[in-house]
């Protein structure tokens, strides 16, 4: 069986400058598949790239299959992937109700709708408690929530999760990676970027290490973190 | 004391006028931050899309019908600025959207002469005023001591009612939401599936289409329209969306009416008369924008970020 | 608001196989020549053509002057470049020729197709065959294709260190071609009018001739060369720049009319020099900059014993002019002092603002100083030693034409401003104003007192134009609001714009461009302001970094930081590229 999204041989520049170089990985369907590396080695740029809101130099994205390099932003989410994006980067003057409905924008199934609404509200119960408050008044773990909440009221296939447990407590972030756990067991396929590379790859299928802009490492979550490279390079040890 | 409220009900009906231009300026600011001075030549030529409408469409027994030739006419209006309002957007404005901020605001400037021009030089006669038709009952409406032009009553009406509209529909709908999103984080709207050039298409229409409506009721009211009209109620019209906070509808609404309120109030009373007029709105314009630039509804509900 | 849409989306390229340039430059060179010597119209255009000695549409063939004698040269130009061994950038040579020639047959082919009633009478009409300007089109487009097999390559670099008595030549001959350039570009055409019907045209022809010469010239590297050493030597080249402009009266252009143009367009030309430092230096976009021009009108008509001024002061010139300086740098503080809360596109509205207030005041005659709608006439003419400015005079057996001191005048005050500002983007203002401009915030933090140099800004920018303005009432003996209006304003931004902002000589080309053309091209004045318009939008959209760009500010315009970069920024990008070579200088700001 062919992986849900394949990504050979990546690369994005800004201008003159190149941010990925060369990035290959694959995530195969119900995996949960994490990129880790160094601030600036261009995880963000990759998610980016899949999922539309750059255009690659050069080349390929496949998505179950299907060539999406290239694609719009829009298009891309309706193929079935959702982005979650570095930042939270919710609606901070809309409510939580409505930064929701932006996430099911692309359906038009009413009652499917509500009835997600109510899922993400049952998995995340403060959102259901403050659902008319602007999304601007909460704190970074809430927000966090209500990202990933309306990440997933696009039904994705796949979902991409940049950077989660950013700035987040301790015990937010465990929140949070419990949920990413949840939502695997429920049928979504999951690519997480993070710093948090041993928290990821404990949770991880299969990692891959990108370094200046290239992918110098893969393997089973578990294996990249008995690895000593890994181990001195992204788990601070030496 | 009677000049007074008469003053002030003119003034409703001048607010009420600019205010339909001031929503396009609004929106199309909070969405993509650029000051559209071009937006004043939509609502001028949407006036003569009316008048053109009148001269050689209308059989002429209808004519003397208004319920009959003014909805036709602003239709006409309508077409007309939408349509122009999506050519500039799509020429002129879209292949600068990631440029440099002066680019748009000078390529508007461009876009503003070539549409004044373009009438002055093409639309028959319009080298000097145009003769607008009385298309709505000539009569004055009492209003205890105040006395009102019935096509001025009708500006008011029309603008309110089309102002709460845009904003129920800015506020409730599938498409005001995707507005809003994209005014906010244009990026991550993209990825919530909003595509950002339909967006701004639609609010660049929607802007054109409020622009056109006034530009016929304005020509009904004043009853003659030349080329410049669009250039002096843009810039009032822009003046009331900063003075409302710019990106906010409520507050282009009321700001709309508090520049008419100044013009009118400021020609009757300040020193200079009439002539001064147009400057106490500017002045209050550099007041505003130096002591407080979000405008005065800045934190209220607000399109943009 | 970062949208970013990183990488290129090649753009659709005519790819040719290099050896067909040789053979497409040989053809492109004598069709050129071919259709120089053909006739390029097959009937008698104007009835008045005896009386006009400038005639240069010909119905008979083998006639060679004007710009048939134009293409030929660019045609002969193109074998020349073509098959010259060794000649580095020989492909943009070509290019910029091959547009030349093109630019003349088609401007030629629309002017006379359009008087001559239809193609007939560029194609074959009667009996009689003219195809001239086909035949030069066609040429042209040849040239430009086997420029583009031939590949375009980096301009070349030549050494600027010379012993001095060489550079001070090459400066010397440089500066009269450029003199004598512009007395051709002056007069090209003759001065417009009804009773010169091929003014228009043929001006523009000449500027297509011109333009393909000065780019030929830039694509080897001589231009560049030029500049370089100018920069190298700038004093002696200021000195020489002047002493060239102050021998204009003595070319063709030396008569009345032409003075009174070149003098308008000193006036203007100073004016963009003091807008530039507001916009293009320091970057704050000001759109009622006109005012302060006509603060120094106003100031200096109502000092100089105007016959309906109030104030029955008389003083002298200088005097005058001073006082209208400084009173307008004082209402430029003024203007620019809300840029000490206000930003970006709001303070391009309170510059609006201030602009339209001082135009409605001025209009309503505002406590008796401007005259209203009767303007304040009869300004006396500057004297000076009892010499009347706008009278001919004779300096030993010369005789120069009217209004020459005007001239003589306007242009000490530019190249006195070129002086002074050549150096500013290098000094400690300079280069507070530059960092203000690319991110203010920074620049506060690094120790600039940001609102004094915006202050400053405004008031240096505002002082120039109102220096000019002072001269600007005395040459045109009137002072009227009507000068003074948004639609000026606008005109003078455009000026910087085109030029390129943030340079000089951007500066004075724009104003010169955007004032001559309207002059030459009087019986397009109908669709003056119309074309206007769109030029200023074809401008943003294909080269918003001007005639002259900047190096910085380039690198700002065409291709942005790296979050904010665009499809069409890159293309933009690539086509700097291909005009100024390695990419590596542009890095830098991103």
């Amino acid at each position: 069986m062919s992986p849900l999204l394949e990504v050979g041989d990546l690369s994005v520049a800004y201008g003159a400058i190149e941010a990925v170089r060369d990035v290959t990985f694959s995530v195969d369907e119900g995996q949960i598949v994490s990129l880790i590396g160094a601030n600036g080695a261009g995880k963000t740029t990759t998610l980016r790239t899949v999922s539309g809101l750059l255009r690659p130099r050069a080349g390929t994205v496949r998505f179950d299959g299907r060539d999406i390099s290239g694609l719009p932003a829009h298009s891309i989410l309706n193929l079935g992937i959702a982005h979650c994006p570095e930042g939270r980067r919710t609606f901070g003057r809309m409510t939580v109700e409505e930064n929701l409905l932006l996430g099911a924008y692309t359906r038009d199934d009413e009652p499917g709708i509500q009835s997600d609404i109510r899922r993400v509200y049952e998995l995340f119960p403060v959102l259901g408690q403050r659902k008319n408050q602007k999304a601007g008044l909460f704190s970074g773990g809430e927000q966090q929530m209500l990202a990933i909440g309306r990440a997933m009221m696009s039904r994705p296939r796949l979902l991409m999760l940049d950077e989660p447990s950013m700035g987040l407590s301790p015990i937010m972030t465990n929140l949070i990676f419990q949920t990413i756990s949840e939502l695997q067991s429920q049928g979504t396929t999951i690519l997480l970027v993070e710093q948090n590379a041993l928290a990821a790859l404990a949770l991880s299928d299969h990692g891959y290490v990108i370094d200046l802009g290239a992918t110098t490492l893969d393997g089973p979550g578990k294996e990249l973190l008995a690895d000593e490279r890994v181990r001195s390079a992204y788990l601070g040890e030496d | 004391m009677t000049t007074l409220l008469q003053q002030i009900a003119n003034g409703i009906a001048l607010g009420a006028t600019i205010g339909l231009i001031a929503l396009g300026y609004t929106m199309v600011y909070g969405i993509i931050q650029l000051i559209n001075f071009a937006h004043g030549e939509v609502f001028m030529v949407g006036a003569f899309g009316g008048l053109a409408v009148h001269r050689w469409l209308l059989p002429e027994a209808w004519q003397g019908d208004w319920y009959i030739s003014l909805p036709l006419m602003i239709v006409g209006g309508v077409v007309v600025a939408v349509t122009i309002a999506l050519i500039m957007e799509r020429f002129a404005y879209r292949p600068l959207r990631n440029a440099p901020r002066l680019a748009p605001l000078i390529t508007a400037l461009g876009v503003s002469i070539v549409l004044q021009e373009a009438i002055r030089i093409w639309f028959p006669n319009a080298e000097s005023a145009q003769a607008y038709p009385k298309a709505f009952i000539d009569a004055q409406v009492d209003l205890g001591p105040v006395s009102i032009s019935a096509s001025k009553l009708l500006i008011i009406v029309v603008s309110v009612a089309l102002s709460v509209g845009l904003q129920l529909y800015v506020t409730k709908s599938r498409m005001g939401r995707a507005m809003r999103a994209t005014a906010q984080d244009r990026d991550t709207a993209r990825l919530m599936g909003v595509n950002p050039d339909r967006v701004i298409v639609l609010t660049f229409l929607i802007g054109a289409a409020l622009a056109g409506v006034a530009g016929v009721l304005y020509g009904v009211d004043i009853t003659n329209v030349d080329n410049a009209i669009g250039f002096q109620n843009g810039i009032f019209a822009f003046t009331a969306a900063v003075l409302g906070g710019i990106g906010s509808l409520r507050g282009a609404v009321i700001g709309a009416f508090i520049i008419g309120l100044i013009k009118t109030l400021g020609g009757q009373y300040m020193p200079g008369g009439t002539q001064y007029d147009y400057v106490w709105i500017f002045v209050v314009l550099i007041f505003v924008l130096v002591f407080r630039p979000q405008g005065l509804f800045g934190e209220a509900e607000r399109v943009r970020a | 608001m970062t949208t970013t849409t990183a990488t290129v989306r090649s753009r659709p390229r005519i790819t040719l196989a290099p050896t067909l340039a040789k053979p497409l430059a040989a053809a492109g060179g004598v069709l050129a020549v071919i259709a120089a010597l053909l006739p390029w119209t097959t009937f008698v255009l104007f009835d008045n053509d005896e009386v006009n000695p400038s005639l240069q549409y010909f119905d008979a063939p083998f006639a060679l002057s004007g710009y048939r004698l134009h293409t030929m040269l660019l045609g002969l130009a193109v074998l020349v470049v073509a098959f010259v061994p060794r000649i580095p950038g020989r492909a943009r040579a070509q290019r910029a020729l091959g547009f030349g020639i093109a630019a003349i047959g088609l401007i030629s082919l629309i002017f006379l197709s359009y008087n001559g009633g239809g193609v007939g009478t560029v194609t074959a009409a009667d009996g009689d065959a003219a195809f001239g300007a086909v035949v030069a089109l066609v040429a042209g487009v040849l040239v430009v294709l086997s420029a583009i097999a031939a590949g375009i390559t980096d301009i070349p670099d030549f050494p600027t260190r010379l012993p001095r008595l060489a550079a001070y030549g090459a400066l010397v001959l440089a500066f009269a071609a450029i003199l004598f350039l512009v007395a051709e570009t002056l007069t090209a055409g003759g001065r417009s009018g009804v009773s010169n019907p091929y003014a228009g045209p043929t001006f523009l022809a000449f500027l297509g001739m011109a333009g393909g010469v000065l780019g030929a010239l830039s694509g080897v590297g001589v231009v560049r060369w030029i500049s370089a050493l100018s920069e190298r030597h700038r004093a002696f080249s200021i000195i020489i720049l002047v002493l060239c402009a102050l021998s204009l009266p003595l070319t063709s252009a030396g008569n009345a009319y032409w003075m009174t143009v070149a003098t308008t367009i000193g006036v203007y030309a100073a004016t963009a020099i003091g807008l530039n430092v507001v916009v293009g230096l320091a970057g704050l976009l000001d759109l009622g900059y006109v005012a302060f021009m006509g603060v120094g009108a106003f100031v200096a008509a109502n000092l100089s014993g105007a016959a309906t001024s109030k104030l029955g002061i008389e003083l002298p010139f200088p005097v005058a002019a001073l006082i209208a300086a400084i009173l307008a740098g004082i209402v430029g503080a003024i203007v620019g002092s809300p840029t000490l809360r206000v930003r970006g596109d709001y303070l391009a509205i309170v510059t609006l603002a201030f602009g339209e207030i001082f135009t409605r005041s001025a209009q309503n005659d505002i406590g008796g100083l401007t005259g209203g709608s009767n303007a304040i006439p009869r300004i006396p003419d500057v004297e000076l030693g009892g010499t009347a400015f706008n009278e001919e005079i004779q300096v030993g057996g010369l005789e120069l034409p009217g209004g020459v001191l005007y001239y003589f005048m306007i242009v000490l005050v530019v190249g006195a401003v070129m002086a002074v500002f050549a150096n500013l983007k290098n000094s400690r203002a300079g280069r507070a104003w530059i960092a203000i401009r690319e991110d203010e915030d920074a620049a506060r933090a690094m120790g600039i007192r940001t609102g004094k140099a915006k202050i400053m800004a405004f008031l240096v920018g505002a002082t120039l134009a109102g220096l000019a303005g002072a001269i600007f009432a005395h040459k045109l003996t009137i002072a009227s609001f009507d000068s003074f209006k948004f639609l000026e304003s606008v005109t003078l931004l455009a000026a910087v714009i085109l030029g390129g902002m943030g340079t000089i000589p951007g500066a004075v080309l724009g104003a010169s461009l955007l004032f001559v053309l309207p002059e030459k091209l009087r019986e397009f004045d109908d669709y003056r302001l119309l074309l206007f318009g769109l030029a200023l939008i074809l401008i943003m959209r294909f080269r918003p970094q001007g005639l002259v760009p900047d190096r910085v500010r380039r690198a700002e315009l065409a291709g942005e930081t790296a979050t904010g970069k665009s499809i069409d920024e890159e293309e933009a990008l690539v086509v700097e590229q291909e005009h100024d070579g390695p990419t590596g200088k542009k890095g830098g700001t991103a």
